[in-house]
């Protein structure tokens, strides 16, 4: 029992400033590397029960690397089902990191990507649907995402693929009948109720697969792009933003010079937001692939937040532009107000969809930020399972395929049941993998290789 | 005298054991309590029927004899879903029952290496957890390397009729009352079983001309490939009066005319007989409700559990209380057999509520009967406590198959005898066991679903109990097989060679339509149209019927081909990887104890096995996958 027995550890919060960092060891040596690192009130952390925490110190080669509380939990009651403890030290990097070192360097070894939650899922803590939610959960980067991971894991997501694997298991059975048996014993009217059965199963999936789109913005954050001409003041709106809600988690720029993307929350959404390049034509060929890249981005946004200059007149340029995104997730804002108005621009003014503002004098932002809360808010309409993660949406995906091909085969003229089982057959493997119902040794280390580290 | 192979018991299963078992070069005996019944077939007359057919063209493939059997003995011939796929086409051939024991007997006896002894085993003789031979009910002992036990309904058999009940091993025979006592002293679950037939009606009693006739089909479809070889060279012609045993033809197992004399010339198929199909009434059912107390599966005599998919008519009045009528099928018991099988009628009622309740079916107003229904509870033996062998995980050497492992159905039989006669003879030469996996054979399916899930009802063959049913086709069952044919040295090697040579062609073949364009894309893309065969391809060759009929099939569902054949290979992956001797299921305390139960008492030969496990999770699966990673690493 190698890979369980040895004793884990990690930083189990994100990287980055933060009011506390938590180090995690998870195997049977965690308390023992407790004592060995922890100094603090006596009795021994190994002599305590499980569910104390104590305050006292880390020590590192002697020296104190930082001051924090130490959590302990005793098998089974822990996350892995495992003994395991908690050091909670100071914010940032580099305290974390000391922590992490004493207690490598006192017997346990860096936990590979996931592997927290790989030892709960062996240890049957956590089914597969489970596991997945705990992914989105680290990921999760507000409240209202943490809501629906932990929705997830309480196993709404499994109800849901359940039943529908359910319904399918009984369409097919029934489908499975007519091979297995002569028309003579069976009734008459036993095919055409696997036809209608199984078009409500692929609506019914259809339906789970449309509340898709929250699943994403909560997991990955929305991505608002702002857009226009140069010297609209994109950047300016921008810097706006952030500095209303103070809530720069990093700033990370684009691969060209032009392309800027931070991050924020915006009413407890997390938000992508990106100032891209000003759209002109261009003989510089940097400028040139900053605004082929603008292109992209205000294409895939889930806002698209389009910049006019009050002054200048819109052109064609523009209104293709305007044009990239649905109109009911397009965010019109003109600025400058405070100068004179173009003539094009002023059937713009009265649009529902516009925003006036003059950015110059910090007019406008707070009601750009409400839109965008707006629209964020309509774009997650909450339903109770949310499909939230990549995997999900792909099964439902083929899921629905399968039972579409089998309708197919059902309704065609000459209609080879077996070839339409055959479809359902496949339907329910995907269906199965979501719920872990089948074992397929590949699943098991695809989901576990994309758990980031700690969890 | 010392055999290496014994086998106790001569139905289907026995007689493919011991057949296989000869013919492999083992000396082998089949015990029998009676030679003249041999192969008797004792509940319907016919062979074959969805699912079961898949089974009986295996065994044809692999050098059994059933198919041979059927093919020569049928009165009646059928291809059954015609119109839902190939995956799920089936043969069924109703038999001269006579003329199937008989000839059955005659190759049985005309086989080299084989001995056919009368006498009731009383019981095992074991030397250290061996077997070595088996003890008659004189207290002799006959001396043995391998014993296979295909015992039927006979171990503790037990007959009911209305309230009447006798021991019984089958109407009129006497059931063997010690064995699986002594099986159980041994150590292996013994559990109760229940199944049941029809009563026999005369011939002449029946009203035929209100009956709706259903014929055989013409030409007939044969199940095995030396019948259909004959049919297309020649026809073979008879000499009237020649004995049995010289009619068995080439080598004691070729072609064989028990129907010599009353016709020539004769060939197989020829002049069918049709079955009939009535109906019961609403009189039936309420003949069957009144009387539902005297029944002994209703009156609470019986304990063992029947046969869900095969019904008793009071099963089927009861549980599907809404349907005022049930189809009953009148099938001949033979050319000349005085007798019908009243297919549907199969009850444990008393006998004058049997005679009002079958008198009260449209045809059957002056039924006379020649023999009574009843139901018959006897002891099985959980197959979970053998291996994909079907040798036993208890006793070395000892092998079952067919009734005593829990399973329903002649082909099921048949299928489990010829694999334990295989591997008895293997045991005896120091080979390792001979399997078939799930992914390559219904045979294969019907092992793994026994000695992995074990069963608590009669278990029978159906095509959804395979997840691979577009690769394992009845058609290409002598392709499926081939690589095993050859292995276990049976079939001759010029059938051996026919077939390696078709494969080849239809792999060609197929690859040149992928390749070789025609008016609108490929030949291949034009074969896959609706309505388009092999014969209207611009190119097509002159190939052998069994060739084309692949490619078209082949090439027509290549797409579902290719996807089954990929989760195939999936499964043959966690299927080779074998769980080691070594592996100590109590050390691994992350397993949940119920999980540890359960493979302490299954023992899986595979990781694959063992996931297939009902109640075994994903997570028991990774944990054992990693116990044993691990300590082969440190190994």
């Amino acid at each position: 029992m190698k890979e369980l027995a040895d004793t884990i550890a990690a930083i189990a919060t994100a990287p980055g400033e933060g009011a506390i960092a938590v180090v995690r060891v998870s195997g049977p040596a965690s308390l023992e590397i407790a004592d060995r690192v922890f100094r603090g009130h006596a009795p021994l952390p190994s002599r305590r029960p499980g569910g104390t925490f104590l305050h006292g110190h880390v020590l590192h080669e002697g020296q104190v690397a930082d001051e924090v509380l130490l959590l302990i939990y005793r098998a089974p009651r822990s996350y892995t089902r495992e003994d395991s403890i908690e050091i909670q030290g100071h914010g940032g990097s580099a305290a974390a990191q000391r922590i992490l070192r004493a207690v490598l360097d006192a017997g346990a070894r860096p936990a590979a990507p996931g592997e927290f939650t790989q030892r709960a899922f062996l240890n049957g803590r956590i089914d597969l649907l489970q596991a997945e939610a705990v992914l989105d959960l680290i990921r999760a980067r507000s409240d209202r995402a943490a809501a629906a991971a932990l929705d997830q894991m309480e196993g709404t997501l499994s109800r849901v693929f359940g039943s529908l694997y359910d319904r399918l298991v009984q369409v097919a059975a029934e489908m499975e009948a007519t091979l297995d048996f002569s028309e003579e014993e069976l009734p008459p009217t036993v095919l055409q109720d696997v036809v209608s059965r199984l078009q409500g199963v692929e609506k019914d999936a259809a339906g789970i697969l449309a509340t898709w789109g929250e699943g994403h913005i909560l997991r990955e954050g929305a991505l608002v792009v702002i857009g226009g001409k140069p010297n609209v003041g994109k950047s300016t709106l921008l810097n706006g933003l952030l500095g209303i809600d103070r809530a720069i988690v990093n700033q990370t720029p684009g691969t060209t010079r032009d392309t800027i993307e931070e991050q924020m929350v915006i009413d407890g959404y997390p938000v992508r937001i990106v100032d891209t390049a000003g759209l002109r034509d261009t003989r510089c060929e940097v400028e040139g692939e900053g605004i082929r890249r603008a292109r992209q981005y205000m294409h895939k946004a889930d806002i698209l937040i389009y910049m006019l200059d009050a002054s200048q007149e819109i052109d064609e340029d523009d209104l293709a532009a305007m044009k990239a995104k649905n109109e009911k997730n397009t965010i019109i804002v003109i600025n400058k107000t405070d100068l004179p108005y173009g003539e094009s621009i002023q059937s713009y003014m009265t649009k529902q969809t516009a925003i006036s503002c003059s950015l110059l004098h910090e007019e406008g932002i707070i009601a750009v930020r409400a839109r965008i809360a707006d629209l964020l808010r309509s774009q997650s309409a909450c339903t109770h399972h949310s499909v939230i993660s990549e995997r999900h949406r792909k099964i439902l995906v083929m899921a629905i395929k399968e039972i579409t091909e089998a309708l197919i085969v059902m309704r065609s003229e000459d209609a080879e049941v077996s070839l339409a089982a055959s479809h359902i057959r496949a339907a329910l493997e995907h269906l199965g993998e979501a719920n872990g119902r089948i074992y397929h040794d590949e699943l098991l280390q695809t989901i576990f290789s994309r758990f980031c580290i700690g969890k | 005298m010392q055999y290496e192979v014994i086998v106790v018991g001569a139905g289907h299963a026995g007689c493919e054991a011991a057949l296989a078992a000869a013919r492999m070069g083992a000396t082998t005996a089949l015990i029998t309590l009676q030679s003249q019944a041999i192969a008797r077939m004792s509940c319907n007359p016919a062979v074959g029927g969805i699912a079961k057919s898949h089974i009986v063209c295996e065994i044809d493939s692999l050098g059994g004899e059933m198919a041979r059997n059927t093919d020569y003995t049928g009165i009646q011939f059928r291809t059954l879903n015609t119109k839902k796929g190939p995956a799920v086409q089936a043969f069924r051939v109703q038999c001269d029952k006579d003329a199937y024991s008989l000839r059955m007997q005659a190759v049985v006896r005309a086989a080299p290496n084989l001995s056919v002894i009368e006498a009731a085993v009383d019981g095992l003789q074991c030397h250290s957890g061996r077997v070595c031979g088996v003890v008659l009910n004189d207290q002799s002992v006959i001396q043995a390397n391998t014993v296979i036990l295909t015992t039927g309904t006979f171990l503790r058999g037990m007959i009911h009729i209305g309230a009447k009940q006798y021991p019984g091993g089958r109407n009129g025979e006497p059931a063997v009352p010690n064995l699986s006592l002594q099986l159980r002293q041994m150590g292996f679950r013994i559990g109760r079983l229940k199944t049941g037939t029809p009563p026999r009606i005369r011939k002449e009693s029946i009203a035929w001309e209100k009956l709706s006739v259903q014929p055989g089909e013409e030409p007939p479809s044969f199940f095995s490939d030396e019948v259909r070889q004959e049919q297309m060279f020649h026809v073979e012609h008879c000499e009237s009066g020649s004995s049995l045993e010289s009619s068995c033809g080439r080598s004691g197992q070729a072609l064989f005319h028990v129907e010599q004399s009353a016709l020539r010339p004769w060939s197989p198929g020829w002049c069918q007989v049709p079955c009939y199909i009535t109906h019961t009434t609403t009189e039936t059912h309420a003949i069957i409700r009144e009387n539902l107390s005297k029944s002994s599966m209703y009156g609470g005599n019986i304990t063992g559990t029947g046969v869900r998919y095969c019904p008793s008519i009071e099963d089927k009045i009861v549980k599907f209380a809404d349907k005022d009528s049930h189809h009953v099928f009148l099938e001949p018991e033979g050319r000349t057999h005085p007798d019908i099988y009243p297919n549907g009628t199969s009850n444990s009622l008393p006998e004058d509520i049997q005679e009002r309740m079958i008198r009260s079916i449209p045809g059957m107003e002056r039924a006379v009967f020649s023999k009574w229904a009843y139901a018959i509870e006897y002891d099985f033996c959980d197959p979970t406590q053998l291996f994909h062998s079907l040798e036993s995980k208890i006793i070395e050497g000892l092998y079952m198959a067919g009734q005593i492992n829990g399973t329903t159905g002649y082909e099921e039989a048949a299928g489990q005898g010829f694999l334990a006669g295989v591997n008895a003879v293997r045991k005896c030469r120091g080979l390792n066991s001979w399997t078939l996996s799930r992914t390559e054979s219904y045979i294969g399916v019907l092992i793994d679903d026994l000695v992995t899930k074990g069963t608590n009802e009669p278990y029978r063959m159906f095509t959804s109990r395979a997840e691979y049913r577009l690769l394992l086709r009845q058609d290409n069952a002598c392709f499926r097989m081939l690589p095993h044919a050859k292995e276990i040295g049976i079939v001759g090697s010029e059938v051996l060679n026919r077939w390696q040579r078709q494969a080849q062609e239809i792999r060609t073949e197929i690859a040149r339509l992928e390749k070789t364009a025609s008016q609108a894309g490929t030949l291949a893309q034009m074969l896959r149209r609706t309505g388009v065969s092999y014969a209207d391809l611009n190119g097509a060759l002159p190939l052998d019927s069994k060739v084309v009929e692949q490619v078209e099939i082949e090439v027509k569902y290549a797409g579902y081909i290719t996807r089954e054949s990929q989760q195939a290979l999936k499964l043959q992956q966690i299927d080779s990887q074998l769980i080691p001797n070594w592996i100590n299921y109590d050390s691994i305390q992350t397993l949940r104890y119920e999980c540890r139960e359960k493979l302490k008492r299954l023992r899986p030969e595979s990781i694959g096995q063992a996931a297939r496990i009902s109640g075994v999770t994903p997570a028991d699966i990774a944990i054992l996958a990693i116990v044993i990673k691990r300590g082969e690493g440190t190994r």
